[in-house]
């Protein structure tokens, strides 16, 4: 166990790294200097070379890629070329509500999926089944930032019982409740087809193993054969995705926190990135794929606590 | 097409009554929404009205604008004085203001206020604002001497702006740069207790605060706690204010109003009197643009009329010259110098001028194409006016690449020669004023942006800036206003008006709208749940 | 958007390899394209899917001579019209006719689509077939994939349209780059199953060149499995591009794009939504007959699936 998790976890240094390199260099290529940027307009150049300098942008690349990874080390991010404040306090600000949003979407939209997935297998090829499919694969289709208007629109608008103007307070609050529902709707409303879809495959799988057929003939009840020989195993390619959707969830959060004015870290990122705050823009950038990387190893754990079979490769 | 909206207005109003308990609290804090932030509120590092907007709240000027727009009031400055010649101005302080923090206001925090904003080693971006500055000095423990190398006729209003704040010299001095990002200290109505960019800024009330401006009845703060909040959705922000979410906006769309008023309780008023004009300018000194033909033909093509019902859903007004008619010293002969729309005028004057169409339709001449690219800020208006515009350049045989950027980069990309046009919308009060700021040839880069340099223009601001007598001023800003209208450097659009929306939580509203200020300094606004406990 | 969990669910699990092989085996089976062409007609749903995506390739590229009025004239005395007032489906903000707009923006989707994921599948297909065939330089390459994987797309939007300006180019860019890393794994996975193969062998002892062999037995085997990527990423890359015109990023005025006009439509959403709304319904339509499509090739292509 803690050897599959070692040699996880050693394999995936190097995509950190790589990701720090691709983050550090994406950013080089912007045509904007970001010493003119904290000069602002009116600075002369004497400033804004002796801005170049206090930020070492004149030194070659590969020394400042080394500084920023040894700085990285010691969770000094920069600061913001905007307003001084240290990127690492934004990341830390606004990592929270983004993932109160995603855990949101995902408490409700992982038990939704499953659910009809599981329904779907086990009433294979009915009208159920066939409606379920055409619900998950509607809904994976659907733009997000249109079911958001839409949610809004609705709920905002027409019958307005429900806020959306960004976070209304902390998670445990009646209010904060309340100012989530509308985005984690949104954000889980495009999860829930995908998790469908994947549960009801591996539940299909699973419904033909020996196993589950040696279950029937003891004569238990089919409940229990679904729930406990079925969906137990069907669990592992369910968990393994997502921890691979929690890449596009990500890309989802970005939109959807613009949507509803989330003080997330995606709304960070577009912002930081628009302005061409680089320090800014690089720590989202980092933190979101780094985030990505943690979130599928402890995926890939999880799997192995799961199904014993993948523990030996 | 409003005829659904009104429906939508049936089903709010029903259910507005279930949603009232859960939102709207006892003594839940004021929130004002608004659609962008400004990057700091450091009075002189800014332009931003994003900024100037919660200055007002945050710190007091010497003197203060009315309702009117202008009149000057007392504000920090009991009464004042100046001198025949127009060069000294003298003030009387008030000795009962305390900062935020508690401590007295002094003489020499006003001093040193205005010597940060008019000192050239700041490098303010508003510096000039201050005028020919030759001393600014304290006589005794409460009187202000503002001495100037020659007159200057917009000194009391520029005085009444945001950037003319006074503010704690301890304060700024222990943040440095961090001075209006990470804290702030002003003797204003409302205190700085909270910001986080792009999503809110917090204020509390200011308890020692008494010293507010005569245009209100009762000067002190009424709300403990003022919220502004950043929704940069315009869908969001209309729904919020219509579902009682936040309070109150001058940032409503104006396809909007209309269902706003029919709303019971929903207070939506319009200022009269406040100037916010939206024009388009060239480089003059571009490939393209620096054609006086090209400029008088996008003028003639430019369906401004009906941009103006358009885009602002008949709330906007057109501007029939280059400066609003409600400004002081407009100039109404020049006014009619402006071309008139009138497409198949543009066609005849560009194929005159060898401007001749080429094979997809665009004119071209000596090898160059009448192509010119518009930078702009990406906000609510700019998009559709800057669309429209290129339909209608389209028709004349002109090709329009539009640009616009997020408001946070596109005063740096305005800074820049990368563009041949840019769309702009500023307030002013004077015509002197507007044309100083945007016209004079030591504004270029910023914001004269048109590069336009030209020594009798500059001959002719600077006669009307230090002007003592009221109609030699109006005539020389009236020949400059002449001039200008004739080379066409700006392509006059809309003048944008301000409509504040409040919901019947709060009462006492009044649209002000000092430099986009729309609510100035919060007087006279109270919340309904408050007031009843 | 989603979809294609089966290709892509192990994508950052080099412990999962059974299930890769398994979808690779599948997808890598020879089918005869009759069988699989009369398995997606005996289908009602993939039948209306394969109509909508005719429709929608037809509509793109005959929008000249389809729309009934000029695509970048404007019409300021009569915007925002309901459907039927003015024009069946009414106008937009600058008074423009929507079934004009919506053709022209359907062109500008499908290109914009159709361009991402065949810069994506070329390089991602190049890279792909070098991993499974160069098993030295596989490990770099996959983890360089793996390293892509990492950005959500919509970041990759964001960061290029920082350096290129925002643009219909810098979401093809972007678009093409997220899609690299997706392709390469598919094709990577279904070409090691071909290699495994007996004839692969018997034409190696040939002599054949590396090329050769790929060009003729390695890819043509590979093409069912690429053609069900293709089809369901073809959905997600307009997604995900109406993503990026949603924060501002995508096709610039006056160039009609679905995405972009359902973003700046977004203004009036509570006074006239069709402006809205009928992009986004196209680019749902689209998106959903891709899909649809997708799974019907999958199922049909996936003989494990079929019995």
């Amino acid at each position: 166990m803690l050897r599959h998790t070692l040699q996880r976890l050693v394999l995936v240094l190097p995509v950190m790294l790589g990701v720090l390199l691709i983050g550090f260099l994406l950013m080089q290529v912007v045509p904007t200097d970001p010493a003119q940027v904290r000069a602002g307009p009116t600075a002369t150049q004497d400033v804004v070379e002796a801005i170049r300098q206090e930020l070492g942008l004149n030194q070659p690349l590969w020394k400042q890629f080394a500084i920023y990874i040894g700085r990285l080390a010691q969770g000094d991010l920069g600061v913001s070329i905007i307003n001084n404040v240290p990127v690492t306090q934004e990341l830390g600000n606004t990592i929270g509500p983004t993932l109160e949003l995603m855990l949101a979407s995902l408490i409700w939209a992982i038990p939704l999926g499953m659910f009809l997935g599981t329904v779907g297998a086990y009433y294979r090829g009915s009208l159920i089944d066939r409606a379920i499919m055409a619900f998950s694969v509607a809904g994976v289709s659907l733009p997000v930032f249109f079911l958001g208007l839409g949610l809004i629109w609705l709920f905002g608008f027409y019958y307005p019982i429900l806020p959306f103007t960004g976070r209304t307070g902390p998670l445990w609050t009646w209010e904060g409740i309340q100012g989530i529902i509308l985005p984690a709707v949104t954000l889980g409303g495009v999860f829930v087809g995908p998790v469908a879809r994947m549960t009801r495959t591996s539940v299909l799988d699973e419904l033909g193993a020996d196993h589950v057929r040696t279950a029937r003939a003891k004569g238990l009840g089919e409940s229990t054969v679904v729930l406990r020989h079925t969906l137990r195993n069907a669990l592992v390619p369910v968990v393994t995705l997502i921890g691979l959707q929690i890449g596009f969830l990500l890309g989802g959060a970005v939109v959807t926190e613009t949507v509803f004015s989330w003080p997330g870290i995606g709304r960070l990122a577009v912002g930081a990135i628009l302005s061409s705050d680089l320090p800014m823009a690089q720590g989202t950038i980092i933190m979101l794929s780094l985030g990505f990387i943690l979130i599928n190893l402890a995926v890939d754990v999880l799997y192995a606590v799961l199904d014993p079979r993948v523990r030996g490769t | 097409m409003f005829k659904l909206s009104t429906l939508l207005l049936a089903g709010a109003a029903a259910t507005t009554f279930a949603a009232v308990p859960a939102v709207a609290q006892q003594k839940a804090p004021l929130s004002i929404l608004r659609v962008i932030d400004a990057d700091n509120y450091d009075p002189i590092r800014t332009t931003a009205t994003a900024a100037a907007e919660v200055m007002y709240m945050l710190a007091d000027t010497l003197v203060t604008v009315d309702f009117d727009m202008k009149t000057i009031k007392p504000g920090l400055a009991d009464s004042w004085t100046i001198s025949p010649d127009g060069l000294t101005y003298t003030f009387k302080i008030r000795k009962d203001v305390k900062f935020c923090d508690g401590r007295p206001m002094t003489i020499d925090d006003v001093v040193y206020s205005l010597k940060r904003w008019t000192d050239p080693t700041n490098k303010s971006p508003v510096s000039f604002r201050g005028g020919p500055v030759k001393d600014i000095r304290a006589d005794g423990d409460s009187t202000l001497i503002y001495e100037l190398k020659e007159p200057y006729s917009d000194l009391m209003f520029q005085l009444a702006l945001s950037f003319a704040s006074v503010v704690d010299k301890a304060t700024v001095e222990k943040l440095g740069p961090n001075f209006g990002v990470q804290g702030f200290n002003g003797t204003g109505p409302y205190c700085w207790s909270k910001w986080t960019p792009r999503q809110e800024l917090v204020l509390k009330k200011n308890p020692h605060y008494s010293w507010g401006p005569p245009i209100y009845k009762d000067p002190k703060p009424q709300i403990d706690e003022i919220v502004w909040k950043v929704i940069p959705e315009s869908n969001t922000l209309m729904a919020a204010i219509q579902a009682k979410q936040a309070d109150v906006t001058y940032y409503m769309p104006y396809i909007a109003l209309d269902t706003m008023q029919r709303i019971p309780g929903m207070t939506v008023q319009r200022q009269e009197n406040y100037i916010y004009d939206i024009f388009m300018g060239f480089k003059v000194d571009k490939p393209v643009s620096k054609d006086p033909v090209i400029r008088e033909a996008v003028n003639m093509a430019t369906d401004k009329q009906a941009i103006a019902k358009a885009i602002f859903f008949g709330k906007g007004q057109v501007l029939p010259s280059l400066l609003n008619p409600a400004v002081l010293d407009y100039d109404k002969d020049s006014a009619g110098k402006m071309p008139k729309h009138d497409p198949a005028g543009a066609i005849k004057l560009l194929d005159q001028a060898g401007w001749k169409p080429g094979a997809d339709g665009i004119r071209e001449k000596d090898g160059q194409r009448a192509t010119f690219v518009v930078y702009g800020i990406r906000n609510d208006v700019n998009p559709r006016i800057s669309e429209a515009m290129q339909a209608d350049l389209r028709k004349v045989g002109i090709e329009l690449k539009i640009q616009l950027w997020d408001a946070t980069v596109a005063w740096g990309k305005l800074a820049t020669q990368e563009f041949d046009a840019f769309y702009m919308a500023y307030p002013y009060v004077t015509a002197t004023e507007a044309l100083n700021l945007y016209f004079a040839s030591r504004q270029a880069p910023t914001p004269n942006r048109m590069n336009w340099k030209d020594p009798k223009t500059d001959e002719l601001l600077k006669a009307a800036a230090t002007a003592v007598d009221a109609d030699k001023r109006k005539q020389a800003i009236g020949a400059v206003q002449t001039q200008l209208t004739e080379a066409n450097v700006w392509v006059p659009l809309a003048s944008q008006p301000l409509w504040v929306v409040a919901g019947d939580r709060l009462e006492g509203v009044r649209a002000h709208g000092i430099y986009g200020a729309g609510l100035y300094k919060g007087g006279g606004l109270y919340t309904s749940d408050a007031a009843d406990d | 958007m989603s979809s294609p969990m089966k290709l892509e669910r192990n994508a950052l699990q080099p412990g999962a390899k059974t299930v890769e092989a398994a979808v690779s085996v599948a997808a890598a089976t020879p089918v005869r394209r009759k069988t699989v062409l009369r398995m997606l007609l005996s289908d009602v749903g993939s039948c209306i899917a394969l109509a909508l995506v005719v429709l929608a390739i037809l509509g793109a590229v005959f929008a000249p001579w389809l729309a009934p009025t000029d695509p970048f004239g404007n019409d300021l005395a009569n915007t925002l019209k309901p459907p039927g007032e003015m024009g069946l489906l009414g106008t937009d903000g600058q008074g423009r006719d929507m079934i004009t707009r919506l053709l022209y923006g359907l062109r500008t989707t499908l290109l914009m689509g159709s361009a991402s994921v065949a810069f994506g599948c070329a390089i991602g297909g190049v890279i792909g077939f070098a991993a499974a065939f160069y098993p030295k330089i596989s490990g770099v390459l996959m983890r360089f994939m793996d390293v892509l994987l990492s950005f959500p797309a919509i970041l990759f939007g964001l960061a290029i349209a920082a350096i290129f300006g925002p643009g219909l180019l810098a979401v093809i860019i972007a678009l093409s780059i997220a899609t690299v890393p997706l392709m390469a794994r598919v094709v990577r996975g279904s070409a090691l199953v071909v290699l495994q193969q007996g004839y692969i062998e018997a034409a190696r002892s040939l002599g054949l060149s590396d090329l050769r062999i790929i060009l003729r037995y390695v890819l043509p085997n590979c093409l069912s499995a690429i053609f069900v990527f293709v089809t369901l990423r073809f959905g997600q890359v307009i997604l995900l591009g109406a993503a990026l015109s949603f924060l501002g990023l995508g096709a610039q005025p006056p160039t009609a794009e679905l995405g972009a006009m359902a973003a700046d439509g977004r203004n009036f959403l509570f006074f006239a939504p069709h402006v809205s709304v009928l992009p986004s319904l196209v680019i749902f339509a689209v998106v959903l007959a891709f899909n649809v499509l997708g799974d019907s090739l999958r199922d049909a292509l996936d003989p494990k699936l079929r019995k």
